[in-house]
């Protein structure tokens, strides 16, 4: 008997944003590889999934050749970033839907065509050196979201046995 | 004996086993060293450790001599002119290097070409005339760095590495829009003069200050928002990948200019006042790009999806992407230490909906016009 990732259901974009980003950190990890291949990166963003009464931040950090995707941060935790990716639930559900939809996201849901008019998602920072690192690591990023496409859920039971 | 005469006594001597040995037994300069490289590698950064990692304000020798060797007293002068550091340096001039290095791709082999949709006829033609438009501007920004780059001195060699990689960088985006324009049946469309004359004050600069300023600083940051628009508006996957690659060679060419001005208005704050020229000059010519059809027009059509419905918007979708540009312009002016909201010489229609308005700020009506 053993456990294997296939075998769990996929990512739902109803899930919500800790197992989105959850997600996204099995992509950093299993995915390390092909990330790195797009070559070394300096960037720290903090991403925010607002909703009428909270603010949920994660962290993604470029660091290098390694890519990684922070737990839920707290107040204390969310400082020190290059730049800010905010967004309603709904904008970034939508984002998680199309991605999982199309096996990435279309012409219309890449990060920065989402970005670009400060609408759906707003990117921000003090620093406009910071805020170009957006558009100098994109592809990282994007192909950090892309492979939520990938990714099974892990809303579902932990372990799951074969017959 | 000259320098330059072969020694043959000394050719005499090493058929005999004489070896001279003085290299081996004279200066040690950098014996022991021992750079360590990080997790990436082994950086430039790694490396400037010791003497070699010491980079003067004002260049000691005139020679492609490494830092940190020992220089023959009869050298010859290669006539650098850029003799000084902060005329080119910048503090993150190393890790631009590094990746730009890493991060290189193909115009050929990283664009999946045979994956072109056949497009709607208009859209085809405003494509091509975006390619074109950027193909002819991309290009400047390899020959400006190729121009300057004989005069800095040696002992800036990062910067100079990082220049060349600048040029190949330019290169393939001239190379991709080329291939975007006859790949899919469009062709190359129409050269406007005006784009030319902004494109000649770039190289016709007479300091490699003027010339940054204006291309660094004000030329690729516009573009780099134009690159941004096309991410946007590209009407298939394989422009999105176009655009989305260029984007960050074109952001890291902005980062290099943004933090170059700053690092020398940080030594020689003396110099704003060259530096509000130049860029007043420039901004005089490149606000005629804004009113010319055959730039803004490609990008409101793709941005609207065809003719009747840019017809339709009006300039309200190119609206979005001028405020933008101009935008974070004024962003990164200031973040160098040159803010130009108030001294700005766009007109003030292409100032509208951004900070800069009511500063009084432009005149409406580009002098060079």
């Amino acid at each position: 008997m053993a456990t294997t990732t296939s075998d769990l259901p996929a990512l739902g974009a109803d899930d919500g944003p800790d197992a989105w980003f959850e997600a996204l950190a099995d992509v950093a990890r299993g995915e390390a590889d092909r990330l790195a291949a797009l070559g070394i990166a300096d960037f720290r963003l903090l991403v925010e999934v607002a909703s009428e009464t909270d603010t949920a931040r994660y962290g993604i950090v470029l660091d290098g050749y390694d890519v990684t995707v922070t737990h839920r941060l707290g107040p204390q935790e969310a400082s020190s970033f290059d730049a800010v990716l905010r967004g309603e639930t709904a904008s970034w559900q939508e984002l998680i839907e199309n991605i999982l939809a199309n096996g990435g996201a279309d012409i219309a849901h890449s990060l920065n065509a989402l970005s670009i008019a400060g609408w759906p998602l707003q990117l921000s920072s003090d620093d406009p050196v910071g805020r170009d690192k957006f558009f100098r690591y994109a592809e990282t990023l994007q192909a950090l979201f892309d492979g939520i496409s990938r990714v099974r859920s892990t809303r579902s039971p932990t372990t799951v046995r074969e017959p | 004996m000259t320098a330059n005469a072969l020694d043959v006594g000394y050719l005499e001597r090493l058929k005999q086993g004489q070896l001279d040995l003085g290299w081996l037994r004279g200066p040690t300069g950098e014996w022991g060293v021992h750079a360590k490289p990080s997790k990436v590698g082994l950086t430039l950064r790694d490396i400037a450790t010791g003497s070699y990692g010491e980079v003067p304000d004002v260049a000691t020798a005139r020679s492609m001599a490494p830092r940190g060797s020992a220089i023959d007293p009869d050298m010859p002068d290669l006539g650098y002119t850029i003799n000084s550091k902060a005329e080119v340096w910048s503090d993150n001039v190393m890790e631009l290097y590094e990746e730009a290095v890493s991060r290189q791709w193909s115009a050929t082999r990283d664009i999946p070409w045979t994956e072109l949709p056949e497009l709607d006829p208009d859209l085809e033609h405003a494509m091509s005339q975006l390619c074109t438009v950027l193909s002819e501007v991309e290009m400047v920004a390899s020959d400006f760095p190729a121009k300057w780059l004989w005069r800095i001195n040696h002992q800036f060699v990062e910067a100079k590495m990082f220049l060349c990689t600048q040029c190949m960088d330019e290169a393939r985006h001239t190379e991709v829009f080329r291939k975007r324009a006859l790949a899919n049946g469009g062709g190359l469309g129409q050269a406007k003069s005006v784009v030319e004359r902004f494109l000649a004050l770039i190289l016709d600069a007479e300091s490699y200050d003027e010339g940054s300023a204006l291309m660094h600083l004000l030329g690729e940051g516009i573009v780099l928002s134009l690159f941004r628009a096309g991410e946007l508006i590209a009407p298939s996957p394989v422009e999105k990948r176009i655009f989305r690659l260029c984007m960050q060679d074109e952001a890291r060419h902005v980062a290099y200019g943004t933090m170059h001005l700053r690092f020398r208005l940080n030594e020689d704050p003396s110099l704003a006042e060259d530096y509000h020229a130049y860029l007043d000059r420039g901004e005089d010519i490149i606000s005629m790009l804004f009113s010319t059809p055959e730039v803004v027009e490609p990008t409101a059509i793709l941005l609207a999806g065809s003719v009747e419905a840019a017809t339709q918007m009006g300039a309200s979708g190119s609206d979005v992407v001028r405020r933008q540009i101009i935008e974070e312009y004024f962003q990164r002016c200031e973040h160098a230490g040159l803010p130009r909201r108030h001294r700005t010489k766009l007109p003030a229609v292409l100032l509208e909906g951004t900070d800069a308005v009511g500063s009084g700020a432009g005149t409406g009506v580009p002098t060079g016009a």
